[in-house]
């Protein structure tokens, strides 16, 4: 699936890089402490939570919970006008640390903080990026 | 230690939407007016402190060759409104040290001319690396600062189960400041009814919650206390001073702690070093006259309140109801109508004000004898001044 040309493309840095790697394979990558097990994002050179260079990717669940939104109703930025309305939300991760992506395929009343959501990869211009959708249930 | 500097000079622009002058001329402008007031003359500026650069404003040494000055001592911070109280502790701090007798703080903006930079495309803020400073995500098209705040009031809300209804206040009471004020940009009175029918702009913020977009300058001049003595007003002091906060339980627009970003969750009450302003000024906070305070987004002014524990996590929605934020309210707080309805000059606006307020010539809006007023963000910094 391709979405419209035009919109930013995220940075990818000598840090962050693995984790756009995981994406284009479809699985969500999160930079991991050897040391005290934590993982953290956004993607960082040490751990930033006891300062160790023992950092390893591991694959995380997918799985999270909207913990704030919002719904952008201006067109600041000419690329997303068409898409007007439309959300951006954090979502916290059940391994702990937050992303901020969109939640695809929901109306207004299907957002609200503590809802199960599940990542979904989408190409876009040559990079692959994560969305998240409402979990269906169990 | 306490800095031994005063505000000796303030002075400003007009303000207005799409001035025709340019960021220069404006600070210009405003740099007379402080000098004149302050009994000072151009070659007695050695310092700067600026506050907004390239791209939104101009750089320390275009000022200084565009004015004729003769510099010994320069702070600059990038682009963001958030580090008003930072600049001026900065001249504080140089004028302290020795490092300069006089600092020009100048803040002049065209934020009408220069949309572009405010979450457009041009705004290149956003596209660093992991996105932006107030939570951007750019490839989702959150691109804007005002994305950020709300972020962090949607979970408010939630969170604390604070309504529209009771933001509106915040817009409200700062409109209600304005319309003392002949310099403030909004002068029509503001009801509810306005505010809840204001459109969405990023929800859950309407476009009242939102800054104005407008021009202007203002500077403030700052010496020593000795210095002082030989000038034309009354000095107003820097009293007590702290610093932004940063780290992974803050966010720009977010109280501490409160779930945004990478914060655990847990927000707390006031801890002692959130507290610190306080005893450096040798005072407590209900000594505070007033309450001053980056209003770019309605939200900043509760999570600042909380932050500075006028009140408690989640308690200030309710705290700025019935007037208490508004003229002659029990906190009165951004006394000129802030950057929601007097105007958008990163928060000196509101720094003139505080001089004014403690010169006793705020005019309409003036505070019977206040004698210390606070500046204070919810990123955490702050400066108490007192007469």
């Amino acid at each position: 699936m391709q979405i419209d040309y035009g919109k930013p493309l995220p940075r990818i840095s000598p840090d962050n890089a693995p984790f756009w790697e995981g994406c284009r394979e479809g699985r969500l990558m999160l930079p991991t402490c050897e040391d005290c097990d934590a993982p953290h994002l956004p993607p960082g050179p040490v751990c930033p939570h006891c300062f160790s260079d023992r950092l390893v990717w591991r694959e995380a669940s997918g799985r999270g919970t909207i913990s704030t939104f919002v719904v952008v109703h201006k067109a600041w930025f000419p690329a997303f006008a068409a898409d007007l309305p439309y959300n951006v939300a954090q979502i916290e991760l059940s391994e702990g640390p937050r992303l901020t992506a969109t939640i695809l395929d929901a109306e207004r009343s299907d957002l609200f903080i503590g809802r199960p959501v599940t990542v979904v990869f989408l190409a876009r211009d040559g990079i692959v990026l994560p969305y998240f959708r409402p979990a269906t249930a169990d | 230690m306490k800095p031994n500097a005063v505000i000796v000079g303030i002075g400003a622009s007009e303000f207005g939407r799409s001035l025709p002058q340019s960021q220069l001329a404006l600070g210009a402008t405003a740099l007379k007016h402080a000098l004149a007031d302050a009994g000072l003359e151009r070659e007695d500026v050695d310092g700067l402190s600026l506050h907004l650069g390239w791209p939104l404003g101009s750089d320390y040494d275009r000022y200084a060759e565009a004015y004729g000055l003769d510099i010994r001592y320069v702070n600059q911070t990038w682009l963001h409104g958030r580090f008003t109280g930072q600049s001026l502790q900065s001249a504080a701090f140089a004028v302290s040290a020795g490092l300069a007798d006089v600092v020009a703080c100048i803040t002049a903006v065209s934020f009408t001319r220069e949309r572009g930079f405010l979450g457009g495309p041009g705004d290149v803020e956003g596209n660093r690396e992991e996105g932006g400073s107030h939570g951007e995500a750019p490839p989702y098209g959150l691109t804007a600062p005002a994305g950020g705040a709300a972020l962090g009031m949607q979970r408010y809300m939630h969170l604390y189960g604070a309504t529209p209804e009771k933001l509106a206040a915040v817009p409200m009471s700062m409109r209600a400041h304005a319309l003392r004020n002949e310099r403030a940009i909004m002068r029509k009175p503001m009801t509810l009814d306005d505010y809840m029918t204001s459109r969405m702009v990023v929800d859950p913020l309407r476009l009242f919650d939102c800054s104005l977009i407008n021009d202007g300058a203002v500077v403030a001049l700052v010496t020593t206390e000795e210095r002082a003595r030989d000038l034309r007003q009354k000095p107003v002091r820097i009293a007590g001073m702290q610093g932004i906060r940063a780290g992974r339980e803050e966010f720009i627009f977010a109280p501490r702690g409160m779930g945004i970003n990478q914060q655990s969750g847990r927000q707390g009450p006031a801890r002692a070093v959130d507290l610190e302003i306080y005893r450096m000024a040798g005072l407590e906070r209900s000594d505070m006259a007033a309450f001053y305070t980056y209003d770019a987004f309605s939200p900043l002014v509760l999570f600042a309140l909380e932050r500075f524990g006028f009140c408690g996590p989640g308690e200030a929605a309710d705290f700025v109801q019935g007037g208490r934020i508004g003229p002659g309210g029990e906190l009165p707080v951004n006394t000129s109508g802030g950057l929601l309805s007097e105007a958008h000059v990163a928060g000196w606006n509101s720094i003139a004000e505080m001089v004014r307020q403690l010169r006793g010539t705020a005019g309409a809006s003036q505070i019977p004898d206040a004698r210390a007023l606070q500046w204070g963000t919810c990123w955490g910094d702050g400066v108490i001044l007192t007469s």
